[in-house]
């Protein structure tokens, strides 16, 4: 069963002088088992969108349905988990281990059940087990963000939400952060990334949703992202585009390196072989 | 101006972060220094206005040891260090006290320091936040508050240390932007940063790697290394794609690597003349 949103609108400090309309009138299907990454400009209403999948925010108007309950549901919590961009917001345990047994305990899972899951979870992010006696706010960066996440893991949820999973790791841990999330997508886990990384997150991304002022302006495929002629792109694929729009024959939806790099070649190889042939009718013109 | 002369430092739980380093930053360069998380980085950054001292080897501030801590304060005036988190290195109430700050420390008169202020906040562009409170601004906002900060006491030389890494790219231009011009009025930059791609245009770049420099050179000789990616470190796609396809013989020239927008223009030039 997929996310479902119904004309939703949501303002903040709706009803004072302060109001600001943040989404407005927002239709939306996310089917399971899809990378969906949600891209848009600062202050579009990406984080906003997330907040309200799980009932963090509650819409002034519209109906959301998380495989066909309502985000107020108890049940939607556990399906849903939520990774934010400062994971020292979300880590309020003593220690490394209560931090990912907290949402089974909560949950009422037995005592044996949630060592099973925070061992499972724990592995997913790779973090060595030595780490559980620790406190989280002892930790690096990146290594928080991966309790974060792990913390979501051990409710082994359907969904997983993530607010600028990237921003502010280095390389290393933003490559771990991508392959553990590959991983849960393998497993049949929805990711849903709010991403302002495009040239890292592009590759995974399976549907783009890409917000502007409150409002969705695309929702589709990523070829049909890149046919559509949206932005942002990562470099690679601006590139393309530029040499597309100047007349050259490419194939503009190359977007990684090996891809354009077969491109550019294959296009020397054609202008190479044209000019070759064009040569003897302008020698014989000169003539 | 600033000379790092075999250099070592370990941290008291015995990791060492910097291991015999010699350096020397020339006045009104434009120094990009790259590594691995843990590559001491940040540890060569607090090196260089006295924050942390050489256990070995000594670090000389335009003539100034800063093992001397009567030197300190003259250190201090010259280098400027803008850190990652800006929220750490706040104190006033609002940004017009938080820029006062420095210079008052520096015991300046308060005609003085009213002119520092009202400079710092014009250069950087963020007069408009004068009287809000720190705590008020955006993560682009805050960074360049921070880096008015500093410019309040009028360093020659400004330290920036992954100021970028935590920015959406709109407020990441508009920090770089700020750089740029400090740089063309002839203050020395010290950019350490994951993101390559904002050292195109550096005098030099500096690779560190557990604790040592193992490599340094302009951008082009630095990026086109093959030996750069055996270090962690990611190129930007751009320069990747132009280092493979001079192995094809299509060569891009450095200054146009920077952009989608001119690396299209040259490879179009390439091939539609042919």
């Amino acid at each position: 069963m997929p996310i479902i949103l119904e004309n939703v609108s949501f303002s903040y400090s709706k009803k004072t002088p302060l109001e600001t309309p943040a989404l407005r009138e927002i239709n939306l299907r996310i089917e399971k088992g899809e990378f969906v990454g949600i891209l848009g400009e600062k202050g579009a209403g990406k984080s906003t969108l997330l907040k309200l999948f799980n009932g963090l925010l509650i819409p002034e108007t519209g109906i959301i349905l998380v495989d066909g309950l309502g985000p107020s549901s108890v049940d939607v919590r556990r399906r849903i988990g939520m990774v934010f961009q400062q994971a020292a917001d979300q880590l309020f345990c003593r220690t490394v281990y209560d931090e990912i047994a907290f949402g089974p305990l909560n949950f009422g899972y037995s005592r044996k059940e949630t060592n099973e899951r925070v061992n499972e979870a724990l592995e997913a992010v790779s973090l060595d087990p030595k780490m559980l006696h620790l406190s989280p706010f002892s930790l690096s960066g990146g290594e928080m963000k991966m309790v974060a996440l792990a913390s979501a893991l051990a409710l082994r949820p359907d969904y997983i939400v993530l607010d600028e999973p990237i921003t502010g790791l280095d390389p290393d841990w933003k490559k771990e952060i991508l392959e553990t999330l590959k991983k849960e997508r393998d497993r049949g886990a929805t990711i849903i990334a709010v991403t302002h990384n495009i040239e890292d997150f592009f590759p995974l991304l399976e549907k783009i949703i890409l917000i502007r002022e409150g409002k969705i302006s695309f929702h589709g495929s990523r070829d049909d992202y890149l046919k559509a002629g949206c932005l942002p792109l990562p470099p690679i694929a601006s590139m393309m585009r530029e040499l597309k729009a100047r007349g050259l024959p490419v194939n503009s939806a190359a977007f990684n390196v090996e891809d354009a790099l077969d491109e550019i070649l294959r296009v020397k190889y054609v202008t190479q072989k044209e000019s070759i042939s064009n040569n003897p009718n302008k020698k014989l013109q000169h003539d | 101006m600033i000379r790092f002369e075999k250099v070592s430092y370990s941290y008291p739980d015995g990791t060492p972060a910097l291991e015999n380093v010699n350096l020397t930053i020339q006045k009104g360069e434009f120094i990009g220094i790259i590594g691995k998380n843990g590559s001491g980085k940040s540890t060569l950054a607090l090196h260089l206005n006295g924050l942390l001292k050489p256990q070995k080897g000594k670090v000389v501030i335009r003539g100034m040891d800063t093992c001397d801590p009567s030197k300190l304060q003259g250190i201090r005036k010259i280098v400027g260090i803008v850190f990652q988190n800006p929220e750490t290195q706040f104190v006033g109430r609002t940004v017009e006290e938080d820029l006062a700050f420095g210079p008052e420390n520096l015991c300046l008169p308060p005609l003085e320091i009213r002119k520092c202020v009202d400079m710092a906040l014009s250069e950087i562009g963020v007069e408009k936040y004068r009287y809000r409170s720190p705590k008020t601004l955006s993560g682009g906002q805050i960074q360049c508050v921070a880096l008015a900060g500093i410019l309040a006491m009028e360093p020659e030389c400004i330290v920036f240390d992954e100021i970028t890494s935590m920015l959406d790219p709109d407020s990441g231009t508009v920090v770089l932007e700020s750089i740029k011009k400090l740089r063309r009025k002839g203050k020395n930059i010290v950019y350490i940063t994951h993101n390559l791609e904002e050292l195109h245009s550096a005098d030099r770049i500096v690779v560190m790697e557990k604790g040592k420099i193992v490599f340094e050179g302009d951008p082009e000789s630095v990026f086109m290394n093959s030996s750069l990616q055996n270090l962690g470190l990611t190129l930007p796609s751009l320069i990747e794609l132009a280092a493979h396809l001079k192995t094809y013989d299509v060569k891009i020239p450095w200054e146009k690597i920077y952009s989608p927008h001119s690396f299209a223009e040259e490879l179009c030039r390439l091939f539609l003349k042919m």
